[in-house]
């Protein structure tokens, strides 16, 4: 019941394909669609670019707030190494009850240096800071107490800080503890906010960019609804004819995609001059970081997923109409 | 019915295979009413043999359009049999109309080539579709332009050519496959009696080499030079089967 007569002469076999011959088709089909998607594009370059800039500057942006974010989170991380935690001793505390004190904070694991500063070393200071020289000479008697600068271990989480400052503030013979860091916990509730931001923001434009494509194809489709009912006449299924569309979309996504590392690239190398400078103001404490290699490489292949399912999402719509028109 | 009656015993089939014999194309007792109850096909059966070429002819509405859909799978019957090089096409499912399709060249009156491809890359198209290797390709399209008396324009686009040079690039497109049937609408509707003579005298030469060609056409005074068998359509019916013999 289920045979089929072999006919005369039509060249390849109507009948099912062996295994070999239907992957050779199915390989041949690819190549065509892949080489003539690009060919399509190439012949409308005004659009092609178009739709390629729109979808690239789209994935630009949140390369470009990561890359910002980064590099604020870098910085933060380094100055946040050299922010140290004053404890004032009362002035009733001299050279040995500050060596005690320091000895005790040294002998915690949250703390990686204690240096001990005497009233002289904060008169000294005092008096190389201008206007303060000659205030500091009229004195009769140095009046600064003992202070320690407490840096503590790196890494630590802002609560396990706050514990510390508590720990200190309840030692004997301490008068006051200041933290000169808690700026850096104002910029981590900040920077969470800006990453979440860019999270989100990364998302929107992704679907920005896939309904770019997405209606680029649409258009597509929509103009060449003709060849589409000729390709269906002379023997090309539906996925045959919808493919070039998918490899189109996938072409699409992947220049866009190289678009957007080469902005992000060029925003990197726009950013290297003023970040040395700032290096320079902090002593070359603070460095200028690039966007991971890893990530230039994922965006381009995220981006021609994205071209692939915007191509996708509309395709099998638009081919139906247009093969019924 | 099933899909391939001649591979099968069922009595249904094997009366239907008696019927069509070893033709290529078949119409057993086939109706066709459209959306409406327009009547265009009533009870028409003919058969059409391997190395054959027919005309199907009639005035304006005489269902040559709708006999040729029946066999191009555009449309389905609502009643009778439509077979072709031994499959019932009533009964393909849509998912294998594609394959089936490649078995036909089907050439048109507007020719429908895409006009933003070059002649090579139009007669080419069968072959893709059908998987055929690219070196291969290339061959063949050639031998079917050379066919057609159209090498030296392979890198032309269509609408650098004219229209009986467009037509032959549509018939070049038909036949690159090799199919077992070749099917033509009005394929000389758009083209001066000398040019139309010409485009015949193709088909005429693919029918010698066993491809069984079926052309709807209403130009009568063709028909008649052409001296091949006509069927007559009249409101959807068959009103003669003159055999090529007996046209004087």
């Amino acid at each position: 019941m289920n045979a089929t007569r072999e006919p005369r002469r039509a060249e390849p076999a109507p009948s099912k394909r062996s295994g070999p011959q239907h992957f050779s088709a199915w390989r041949e089909h690819h190549l065509w669609s892949l080489a003539s998607s690009f060919k399509r594009l190439r012949a409308r370059p005004l659009g092609t670019a178009l739709t390629i800039a729109v979808m690239g500057f789209a994935l630009a942006l949140p390369l470009a707030f990561y890359l910002l974010l980064g590099n604020v989170q870098r910085m933060s991380d380094t100055l946040g190494r050299n922010q140290s935690i004053s404890v004032f001793l009362k002035s009733s505390q001299n050279a040995g009850g500050a060596e005690t004190a320091a000895a005790a904070l040294r002998e915690r694991p949250d703390v990686a240096e204690v240096t001990i500063k005497t009233p002289k070393d904060g008169m000294d200071e005092l008096s190389q800071m201008q206007g303060f020289s000659g205030a500091m000479q009229a004195l009769d008697s140095n009046p600064l107490p003992f202070v320690l600068q407490v840096q503590p271990r790196p890494g630590q989480s802002a609560e396990a800080v706050d514990a510390l400052i508590k720990a200190m503030h309840d030692m004997p013979g301490v008068d006051l503890v200041q933290d000169s860091g808690s700026w850096r916990q104002r910029l981590d509730a900040l920077m969470s906010v800006g990453t979440r931001a860019v999270s989100v923001l990364a998302i929107l434009l992704s679907i920005a960019a896939l309904l770019v494509v997405g209606n680029t194809i649409r258009v597509d489709i929509q103009s060449r609804s003709e060849e589409i009912g000729v390709l269906l006449l002379i023997g090309g299924s539906r996925s045959f004819v919808r493919r070039p569309y998918l490899y189109a979309g996938i072409w699409l996504g992947l220049f866009a995609g190289v678009l957007a590392v080469a902005l992000a690239v060029l925003l990197e190398l726009a950013m290297a001059g003023p970040v040395a400078r700032l290096a320079a103001a902090y002593d070359g404490s603070v460095t200028f970081g690039g966007l991971p290699a890893w990530l230039l490489l994922v965006v381009p292949l995220v981006s021609a997923v994205l071209g692939w399912l915007g191509a996708r999402l509309v395709s099998a719509r638009q081919l139906r109409r247009a093969a019924a028109a | 019915m099933c899909r391939s009656p001649k591979a099968c015993l069922h009595p249904v089939c094997f009366a239907l295979v008696l019927r069509m014999g070893d033709s290529v194309i078949g119409f057993d007792l086939v109706s066709k009413r459209y959306e409406g109850n327009h009547q265009a096909l009533s009870d028409v059966s003919f058969k059409v043999e391997a190395g054959e070429m027919a005309f199907v002819t009639g005035h304006s509405g005489a269902g040559k359009s709708t006999l040729l859909k029946l066999l191009a799978l555009i449309e389905r019957p609502t009643n009778g049999i439509v077979t072709l090089d031994g499959q019932n096409l009533s009964t393909v499912r849509p998912g294998d109309v594609p394959r089936l399709r490649r078995k036909l060249g089907m050439v048109f009156q507007d020719h429908r080539l895409l006009l933003d491809r070059t002649v090579f890359a139009n007669v080419e198209l069968p072959l893709v579709i059908s998987g055929v290797a690219p070196a291969d390709r290339g061959r063949r399209v050639r031998a079917a332009l050379e066919k057609v008396g159209l090498l030296s324009y392979e890198k032309q686009l269509p609408s650098a050519l004219s229209t009986g040079e467009q037509q032959r690039v549509g018939i070049a497109r038909a036949i690159v496959a090799k199919p077992s049937v070749l099917i033509a609408d009005e394929p000389t509707g758009n083209l001066d009696p000398q040019l139309a003579m010409e485009i015949m005298g193709l088909f005429a030469e693919f029918q010698q080499v066993g491809t069984a060609v079926l052309v709807a056409s209403h130009d009568l005074m063709l028909i008649k030079r052409m001296k091949k068998r006509v069927v007559v359509l009249d409101h959807g019916r068959l009103m003669a089967d003159v055999p090529a013999t007996e046209i004087v």
